[in-house]
């Protein structure tokens, strides 16, 4: 090891400033992903329209923004785009908007998987009673495929609290962007390099435990409509030692 | 035909016709070469007021894609459907909006008059049983939720599963869904029922119970066609026999008739298979 003094009072110190970026980081996190959602739902809807171009149109969506790196699109958002057309977007939103078109493109694909993934019956059922496709789609097809949904959809929210710190590339300061200009003006690298990744694993590790509830709670009925135990609960009769909790 | 059977038939076109089907033609993966299969060439089909006609024929005949004509949810190619006066095409008007939407509010009628009872059961896995029931007369004939319940809960009570009403699907069995489903189905007071296969992914000690349940049904005078390999069924509850192979109705008659005195060829070899 070389020789390096440690300064473990310099993260106390600055808690403040970090916790200020934290709360950017949880903005930007949330608006991107609650955009994405709504987004990513439009794209998946249009992937499986009747008409042809939209769904060429969506397919391109997914393709395109799903090709390159975030780093990549906050630069051209934030320089390149600004440059041309004169606006400019400010560091916050241009965050945003590079967050939600790359995870909407994926969670597009994860809407589409679990919409299909949907028994073809429960649509007939649903049909045959009159209800219209609007309705069919609402209360049949969207209440179980969300549910199968969900767990794509919370990775992708652990990619977006993930990859927002590198928006501090265009200096936001985020948790990240923050934690770099303390470095420059502290002189401790490793200390707060250190209390930022703690905070970053706690707070994904917050949102997996959050989302395994969450799974838990919305998978005991899906299934099971038509014949046998679905994966899900063949698991939990296991786990509980041969009964299923209901 | 015996004189028996003579008589049947013409005392069933003095009823009320219900349904009428006129040469329907249905494919799947229409226009890609390869894939293409013509699964119905010209099906006609009447059936009266009250009436039970069972659909029977080796699968991959077309039985239950005739059935799925017969409501839109697999619009037929070519011919009409008449249902109560109205008349249907599988062809939808896309050019104008006026004929679109008496278009779609002709299917809505067709589809909240005409019961389905699937083979699979297709409840909904996510409601309770008295969720799955009171989901058409809310959302497709605008009953208020209070109304909607009692409605559920009474066609529950009369499939003798009315202490399952807030059971999921998952909590119940084969047997119990599927009276769920004919209780979901007779929830939105049609004028006739369609059961496709309706015991065949039944266990063996539950299928009985179901055909119980679909002649009390029959006899208490629903209109019904039903797809069906129970032959006991079908001899004992129905009235008219059809028998389809390769998309074409072979025989027709009289249901006794058809299955002890099969006349055509095809219908003698599928039925001495299924009853051996």
């Amino acid at each position: 090891m070389v020789a390096y003094t440690f300064q473990w009072h310099v993260v106390p110190e600055s808690a403040g400033a970090l916790a200020h970026g934290l709360k950017l980081t949880l903005q930007l996190s949330a608006i991107s992903f609650v955009l994405s959602l709504v987004l990513g739902l439009v794209v998946a809807l249009c992937r499986l329209a009747p008409s042809r171009p939209l769904r060429a149109l969506a397919y391109t969506y997914t393709q395109v923004f799903r090709a390159l790196s975030l780093y990549v699109y906050v630069l051209f958002i934030y320089f390149g785009i600004s440059a041309v057309f004169g606006i400019n977007l400010g560091t916050f939103a241009a965050g945003v908007v590079a967050l939600t078109l790359l995870n909407s493109a994926y969670m597009a694909e994860i809407y589409r998987a679990a919409i299909q993934s949907v028994d073809h019956g429960q649509r007939e059922a649903a049909l045959a009673l009159g209800l219209g496709h609007t309705r069919t789609f609402s209360s049949v097809t969207f209440p179980q495929a969300g549910r199968v949904a969900v767990p794509g959809l919370v990775n992708q929210l652990v990619d977006i609290v993930k990859d927002s710190s590198i928006v501090a590339v265009i200096g936001l300061l985020d948790l990240m962007g923050t934690t770099i200009q303390l470095v420059s003006t502290e002189r401790a690298p490793f200390e707060l390099y250190t209390a930022t990744a703690v905070a970053y694993i706690v707070l994904i590790l917050a949102i997996s435990a959050a989302a395994a509830l969450l799974e838990r709670r919305l998978a005991r009925h899906v299934r099971g409509g038509g014949s046998g135990p679905s994966p899900l609960e063949r698991m939990q009769r296991y786990r509980f030692g041969g009964r299923v909790p209901t | 035909m015996t004189e028996a059977a003579a008589n049947e038939a013409a005392e069933l076109d003095l009823g009320e016709e219900i349904v009428v089907a006129e040469g329907i033609h249905k494919s799947f993966n229409r226009g890609q070469k390869e894939r293409e299969i013509h699964v119905l060439r010209g099906v006609d089909l009447k059936v009266a007021k009250g009436e039970v006609l069972v659909v029977i024929g080796p699968s991959g005949s077309g039985k239950s894609t005739l059935l799925r004509c017969l409501n839109f949810i697999a619009p037929p190619d070519a011919g009409s459907v008449t249902f109560l006066g109205h008349c249907l095409t599988g062809e939808v008007p896309r050019r104008r909006p006026a004929e679109r939407m008496r278009y779609e509010r002709d299917l809505r009628f067709y589809r909240t008059h005409i019961g389905m009872v699937f083979q699979h059961f297709n409840l909904f896995p996510h409601m309770t049983a008295a969720d799955n029931v009171a989901l058409g007369p809310t959302r497709a004939l605008g009953l208020t939720r209070r109304e909607a319940k009692e409605r559920s809960l009474e066609e529950l009570e009369r499939v003798g599963m009315g202490e399952k009403a807030r059971q999921y699907p998952s909590q119940l069995s084969g047997g119990q869904k599927q009276r769920v489903a004919i209780a979901r189905a007779l929830a939105m007071r049609p004028q006739l029922m369609l059961f496709d296969e309706a015991t065949s992914a039944l266990d063996p000690e539950l299928i009985g119970g179901i055909l119980e349940e679909m002649k009390r049904l029959a006899e208490s005078g629903m209109t019904m066609i039903v797809v069906t390999h129970e032959m006991g069924f079908a001899r004992e509850v129905g009235d008219r026999v059809l028998f389809m192979d390769e998309g074409v109705v072979v025989e027709e008659g009289g249901a006794r008739d058809v299955i002890e005195r099969p006349q055509n060829e095809r219908t003698q070899a599928f039925l001495s298979a299924i009853l051996s």
